[in-house]
C-alpha cells in the first residue's frame, strides 16, 4: 500500500473506473458506484455541507441508513477537513425511547455543527435530534441524480488532523467517541493491508456490518477505500432477516474477504435451510475473519462442516482481535497459515489458577482455546493481574495494548479516558493470555463469574448448556448472582427451550444440564431456569444480552435481587 | 379476519403466551408491551411468508408493526412481490 498523507488523498488516487461500493438490497435491486462516481457524490455532499457553514474541524453527525449515501456524506465531510461520525439509524428492532436517549447524549457530546439525516427519517424521532445551540439539522438526498458540485475550498487537511470519530461498542459505547487522526487510521490500514496481503485489483470484500461500529467502518469501508478494493454491502437488518443472503452475495460476486462476529458462524448455517446449501459457492473466500467476540473453535468448525462441501477452505477461516480504541485490529492470524492456532488446556487449573496448562485433546475436563492471532507490527500487549502485576505467558489477566495506532482519548470525555488509558497503555477490559506469540481472548472482565475464588467464563457454561438438544441454539445466558449467605457469586443459567411443550420435562432437562456442566467444568450451577422461546433479551446484533436478560430475570424473579 | 391475518394472530398468540388474552386486528402489541421489538424480526419474516412479499426492513419502524392491521398495511405500502 502506498503511503498516503490523508484518507482523502487515498480516495482521490483510486482508479476511477473500478467498482467501489455495491449496495445489495435483494436479488432484484442493487446499486453499484465506481470510485469516480463515489468521489463525485462525495463532492456533491461536501458542497451541501459547505452551504451549511461546515468548516475544517467541525463535527458532522450522520444518522442515515446503511448505504452509499451515508458513506458519501462521510467522505464529503472529510474532504472539507470536517470530522464525521456515523450513528445508528432508527429501525424497527430498537425501542424508540432507548434510541432517542442514546442519540441525544452522543450528539450533544460531539457538539456537531450539522446533523445529517436522510429524507425518510421518522418524524416522531426528530425532536430528539436537536442537539446543541449551534447545530443544524439537514436532510441529504442520495446525490445520485447530479446535484451541484461547487468549487470546494482547499481544506489543507493535515495528517495529524482529526479524520473522524467512531464509537466504541457496548452499552456505554455511545458515550465513548474515539477521535482518530488521518495518520493513525492510515497506519492501522497499512498494517492490516500487509497482514492480509490485500490487493485491490483482485480482492472484493463482503459486509453486512453496521458502519457505526469499528468492524463495519474500518474493515469494510475505510480499508477498501484506502486500498481501492471493491466492496459488496448489505444492511445488517436485511442480513439478520435473511442470513442466507450472505452466502448468495459471496457466491454471486466471488467475494474474497469478510469479517464476522463469532455468533454469525453458527447463525448462518443454522438459519439457512440445508437443502439450499448446494446453491452456493464459497470457494472464492480467502479470509473469513472471526472478530469482535472471543473466538470459539466450535463455532468455526460448525461453519466449516456446513460449507466445506461448497468450496469453503479450512484455511479461509481466520481470526482477529480488534477494538475502536486502536482504530481496529490489534492481532491477525497468519493469513498463509492453516487458520487460528488452538489447543486444549486443563479446565480446573484455568479456573482456579487463572493460567493455561496444555493437555491432550479428549482429556477429562479439558477446554479448547482458539487464538486471535499474532500482534500487528508496532503493537505490544501485556496481560495484567487485578493487582496491576504484569503476568507471564499462559497466565490469564486483563489485556493492555500499546501501539502506533492507539487513540489519544474519548472525545470530550477526559473522565472516561483517564479510567482506561495510563502511560500509553489502553486497558481493554478484556481477559486473555499470550502463548507462543499468539494472543488468546477469553471474555470480558465485567462478565466474569467469580465463584469460590474460581474464575468462570459465562461463554464456557453457555456453550455446554446450548449443546443440549432441548435448548434453542445460542439462546443461553449464564450470570453470576451474588449470594450473601455464601459471600460469593452463584451461577444462574437461563436457557430457552427449542419447543415450549418440552417445558413439561423441565426437571429432567435441568438435571441433565447440571450434570453436563459439572462433568465439564467441575462446578455446580445454583439455578437453571428454562424459559419458552423468545424469552431471553437480545442485543441489537441479535445476540443474547447479558445485562438485559439479568434485568428481566430480576424483575420476574425478585429472589435474585439481593 | 382474513385467513392471512388469522395466521399472524396465531403466531403472535404463541409469542405472548397469554391464553386468556383476546387479540384482534387492532390490538396494540408493541406500544402496549405485549411483544418486544426484538420479536419483530420473526414477525416480519412471517409477514413476508404470508403475503409472498419482500418487505425491506429498513423501511419499517416499530409503530408500523403495532397491530395486525398495521402489519398488513405496511406490507402493502413497502412490500414488493417476491419472485
Amino acid at each position: 500500500m502506498k503511503q498516503w498523507h490523508t484518507l482523502v488523498d487515498a480516495l482521490n488516487a483510486a482508479p476511477g473506473d473500478r467498482p467501489f461500493v455495491t449496495s445489495w438490497i435483494d436479488e432484484d435491486e442493487q446499486e453499484e458506484v465506481t470510485f469516480a462516481e463515489f468521489r463525485r457524490r462525495a463532492r456533491v455532499h461536501a458542497s451541501l455541507l459547505l452551504d451549511q457553514g461546515v468548516a475544517a474541524g467541525d463535527r458532522v453527525v450522520i444518522v442515515m441508513p446503511q448505504g452509499i449515501a451515508a458513506m458519501t456524506v462521510f467522505a464529503g465531510a472529510m474532504m472539507l477537513g470536517a470530522v464525521p461520525a456515523i450513528l445508528a439509524y432508527p429501525n424497527f428492532k430498537i425501542e424508540p425511547a432507548k434510541y432517542s436517549s442514546g442519540l441525544a447524549g452522543v450528539a450533544a457530546n460531539l457538539a456537531a455543527r450539522v446533523v445529517v439525516i436522510d429524507e425518510e427519517f421518522p418524524e416522531d424521532l426528530l425532536g430528539h435530534v436537536s442537539l446543541h445551540d449551534s447545530s443544524r439539522l439537514i436532510r441529504a438526498g442520495r446525490a445520485s441524480d447530479g446535484g451541484s458540485e461547487s468549487e470546494l475550498p482547499v481544506a489543507g487537511i493535515r495528517p495529524d488532523g482529526l479524520a473522524f470519530i467512531q464509537h466504541s461498542a457496548g452499552t456505554t459505547g455511545l458515550q465513548k467517541g474515539v477521535a482518530l487522526t488521518h495518520e493513525t487510521v492510515l497506519t492501522q490500514v497499512g498494517h492490516l493491508a500487509r497482514a492480509l496481503q490485500i490487493d485491490g485489483a483482485i480482492d472484493r470484500i463482503y459486509s453486512w456490518l453496521p458502519l457505526y461500529h469499528d468492524m463495519g467502518l474500518i474493515a469494510c469501508f475505510i480499508l477498501p477505500m484506502v486500498c481501492h478494493v471493491p466492496l459488496v454491502m448489505q444492511s445488517p437488518l436485511d442480513w439478520v432477516m435473511h442470513p442466507d443472503t450472505m452466502l448468495q452475495v459471496i457466491s454471486d460476486y466471488r467475494c474474497t474477504l469478510a469479517w464476522l462476529p463469532n455468533f454469525a458462524f453458527q447463525f448462518v448455517p443454522r438459519r439457512t435451510p440445508r437443502e439450499r446449501w448446494p446453491q452456493f459457492d464459497l470457494s472464492s473466500m480467502r479470509a473469513l475473519i472471526n472478530c469482535s467476540e472471543p473466538v470459539r473453535a466450535s463455532s468455526m468448525e460448525e461453519f466449516l462442516q456446513a460449507f466445506a462441501a461448497i468450496g469453503l477452505k479450512r484455511n479461509a477461516l481466520q481470526s482477529s482481535y480488534a477494538m475502536a480504541e486502536n482504530v481496529f485490529a490489534v492481532t491477525q492470524s497468519d493469513i498463509n497459515g492453516p487458520g487460528p492456532k488452538g489447543f486444549w488446556a486443563d479446565g480446573m487449573r484455568f479456573r482456579s489458577e487463572h493460567r493455561v496448562v496444555t493437555v491432550p485433546e479428549g482429556t477429562s475436563g479439558a477446554m479448547s482455546f482458539a487464538s486471535s492471532g499474532q500482534l500487528l507490527p508496532n503493537h505490544v500487549v501485556r496481560v495484567v493481574s487485578d493487582n496491576g502485576e504484569v503476568l507471564p505467558e499462559c497466565a490469564v489477566g486483563e489485556i493492555h495494548v500499546k501501539s502506533d495506532c492507539l487513540f489519544e482519548g474519548y472525545y470530550n470525555r477526559p473522565d472516561l479516558t483517564a479510567s482506561v488509558l495510563t502511560a500509553g497503555w489502553y486497558h481493554t477490559g478484556d481477559l486473555g493470555f499470550q502463548m507462543a506469540g499468539e494472543l488468546y481472548v477469553v471474555g470480558r472482565k465485567k462478565d466474569l463469574l467469580i465463584v469460590g475464588g474460581e474464575n468462570l467464563y459465562p461463554q464456557d457454561i453457555e456453550e455446554i448448556v446450548a449443546g443440549h438438544p432441548a435448548i434453542h441454539d445460542g439462546r443461553v445466558v449464564a450470570l453470576g448472582m451474588y449470594n450473601p449467605n455464601l459471600g460469593t457469586e452463584d451461577i444462574v443459567v437461563v436457557g430457552e427451550v427449542e419447543r415450549e411443550e418440552t417445558l413439561v420435562d423441565a426437571a429432567e432437562i435441568e438435571r441433565e444440564l447440571r450434570s453436563r456442566v459439572v462433568a465439564a467444568m467441575g462446578v455446580a450451577v445454583r439455578t437453571i431456569i428454562l424459559k419458552p422461546p423468545k424469552w431471553i433479551i437480545k442485543s441489537t446484533a441479535g445476540k443474547p444480552s447479558r445485562s438485559g436478560t439479568r434485568e428481566k430475570l430480576v424483575h420476574e424473579h425478585p429472589e435474585f435481587d439481593v | 379476519m382474513t385467513p392471512e391475518a388469522q395466521q399472524m394472530k396465531q403466531l403472535i398468540a404463541e409469542l405472548i403466551r397469554r391464553p386468556n388474552l383476546v387479540i384482534d386486528e387492532n390490538t396494540a402489541l408493541v406500544s402496549s408491551g405485549l411483544i418486544d421489538s426484538m420479536a419483530l424480526v420473526d414477525l416480519l419474516v412471517k409477514l413476508e411468508d404470508i403475503t409472498h412479499m419482500r418487505i425491506p426492513p429498513g423501511k419499517v419502524q416499530p409503530k408500523d408493526m403495532d397491530t395486525i392491521a398495521l402489519m398488513f398495511a405496511t406490507a402493502q405500502r413497502v412490500g414488493k412481490p417476491r419472485k
